[in-house]
């Protein structure tokens, strides 16, 4: 019975495993195979459903050098924002973390449950007036459009405030006995005892960035400066039926993040939780 | 810089008579503030002013084509009340949370449950199962719509295989939603997953011998102790999922741009094309707070229902 029940939870696992991987491993077949190949061993249940027949890398080939859908371009201009918001997230962020866990100043506890309210306010309330915000400072279709709005992160500030509060104020005196200012002590202290924090921060902004459509979509017009969520989700909208090189695009752009998520995966699953904390 | 200083002049008159603690304190007020200053700025620039403008746009008729700006009061509430779109665009926004929910969460649950022992594969398995909430909305969206596709996507393969009748689900607009539904769940789970497993570590192992011991069933021991210890995890995981499926729009942008017919049209879909197709800015502006209206009042219930369950 109990061997039983547990070649049953086994298979459960696995099909449940299978199915979360499967479209996966299909955009990955179907991005190396012909574009006839995706049709012809669809109509029932084989191999080369999944196993292309004659492998190419026309498909890469093609999206990457187009000159309609220059897909590399895309690429470098999504790596060039997700990276500055990243590096600036951390700075501003970890900058009123360390304030609001260590230093002592008027007004503290009520400009830090202001930024904890924004919390709820949705983005899409806020959607037509940030619209209009970026129209007045005339950063339509500039990336500051993408930057400077999404340098704050109030969970950063949550998150980096609890590690940082647990640094022992000794060292914070000590560093002030020995004459260190408090920028250098933030700098050559604090920031250094909050690496994984920091990590998780910088993943968790990251790929959110990379993931951004709605926003890129409604501040950006020039093609060329697009981001890759919008020219992918246009281009299988546009070339609706050439799915090979759609599958092709979707690779690209999916493979190098999973790779990153898989080697940095405990950081990125440490700030979930972390969020989870906080209900 | 008007508040740092004024901060520092506060802090002088009212710090104690004490000389040098004062002027240290003062000191560290003013860093405090430097520190502070950048998040600051940002938060009041695009989250505050932006709501508080939000809310005096929704009272306007806000064209930015015809560059048309009057104050019309109630008037795009009251229209709103009445608009066929918007409330279709609501129920199937409620059709989806209300789906979803429910089995979103118990699969969640189910995931946590079967990698919760640590065995050798289980970290395997965690990282599969997580997979899906990497991948991005737009590409998920792209694929799922070849798995959806009739000639040659595998979901109709599959089907056909069970001897089963094929579809395509998204050009229906009765079996729409349901593709929809399920892409949102298959990105989704993970992410709950990860959260109920942390819940799940919390619950102290002792209290599953103590009733293994007194010879409860696994059954007894999961109604009895995982589910109400697990409460404020659960209480947590409901409300997020209540809160992203009502305001889901990414996935229905990419996978069916609201089609087919309008079927699959939700309600912050129906924001963006008010505000920026039709560049019907008060308009779109004020569908988006009796939105967040509707989304804060379920939350405000939902935690009220937990609370209750607690005691």
């Amino acid at each position: 019975m109990n061997r039983f029940a547990s070649i049953a939870k086994y298979t459960v696992m696995t099909v449940l495993a299978v199915i979360s991987i499967i479209p996966i491993l299909w955009m990955i077949s179907g991005s190396l195979r012909p574009y006839e190949e995706l049709f012809k061993y669809s109509s029932s249940l084989n191999i080369h459903l999944f196993v292309p027949v004659q492998p190419t890398l026309a498909n890469f080939k093609e999206v990457i050098f187009s000159e309609g859908n220059p897909f590399l371009r895309y690429i470098a201009n999504t790596l060039f924002v997700a990276g500055i918001v990243t590096l600036l997230v951390l700075l501003v962020n970890s900058m009123s973390a360390f304030a609001f866990a260590k230093l002592r100043f008027r007004g503290k506890a009520i400009v830090f449950a202001l930024f904890m309210s924004a919390m709820i306010i949705p983005g899409e309330v806020t959607l037509v007036p940030n619209y209009l915000l970026m129209n007045y400072f005339g950063w339509l279709n500039s990336y500051k459009a993408l930057v400077i709005p999404s340098m704050l992160s109030v969970f950063g500030i949550f998150l980096l405030r609890q590690f940082f509060a647990e640094i022992p104020d000794e060292i914070l005196e000590a560093a002030k006995i020995d004459g260190a200012s408090m920028t250098r002590t933030f700098s050559s202290i604090v920031l250094p005892a909050a690496v994984p924090p920091m990590i998780t921060l910088a993943l968790m902004t990251f790929l959110g960035n990379w993931d951004s459509y709605l926003w890129p979509l409604i501040v950006i017009n020039d093609e060329k400066k697009q981001m890759i969520q919008v020219a992918i989700a246009t281009f299988s909208s546009v070339e609706g039926t050439d799915w090979s090189k759609i599958l092709a695009a979707s690779t690209i752009s999916t493979v190098p993040i999973l790779i990153l998520f898989l080697f940095l995966q405990r950081y990125y699953i440490q700030g979930i939780t972390m969020s989870g904390v906080k209900g | 810089m008007t508040s740092v200083t004024a901060a520092a002049e506060s802090a002088s008159k009212t710090a104690p008579s004490s000389k040098k603690p004062r002027r240290f304190l003062r000191g560290e007020e003013i860093t405090a503030w430097w520190f502070v200053l950048p998040s600051f700025a940002l938060l009041l620039i695009f989250v505050f002013y932006p709501m508080l403008q939000a809310f005096v746009i929704s009272f306007q008729n806000y064209n930015l084509v015809g560059s048309t700006r009057s104050f019309i009061g109630l008037d795009n509430y009251k229209s709103l009340m009445t608009d066929r779109d918007f409330l279709a665009s609501l129920r199937h926004s409620f059709h989806f949370a209300i789906v979803v929910i429910p089995i979103q969460t118990a699969i969640s649950l189910g995931l946590a449950l079967l990698i919760q022992k640590k065995f050798k594969l289980t970290g395997l398995f965690r990282t599969l199962y997580f997979i899906p909430v990497v991948i991005s909305t737009a590409v998920a969206a792209t694929v799922f719509k070849l798995i959806y596709n009739k000639e040659f996507g595998i979901l109709n393969n599959v089907l056909k295989t069970l001897h089963l009748p094929t579809t395509n689900f998204l050009s229906n607009p009765d079996t729409a939603m349901n593709g929809v539904i399920m892409l949102g769940i298959w990105k989704g789970v993970g992410f709950f997953m990860i959260i109920f497993l942390a819940g799940l570590n919390n619950i102290p192992q002792d209290l599953y011998e103590a009733a293994r011991v007194d010879g409860a069933t696994k059954i007894q021991q999961f109604f009895r102790i995982t589910l109400p210890l697990l409460n404020r995890t659960t209480a947590f995981v409901v409300i997020m999922t209540t809160i992203d499926a009502i305001k889901l729009s990414g996935l229905v942008f990419v996978l069916t741009s609201g089609g087919p017919n309008g079927a699959t049209e939700t309600a912050v879909y129906y924001i963006y094309k008010m505000a920026f197709q039709q560049m019907q800015m008060g308009y779109g502006t004020a569908a988006a707070f009796i939105l967040f209206a509707i989304v804060l009042a379920i939350s405000l219930v939902q935690m009220r229902l937990f609370r209750n369950a607690e005691h």
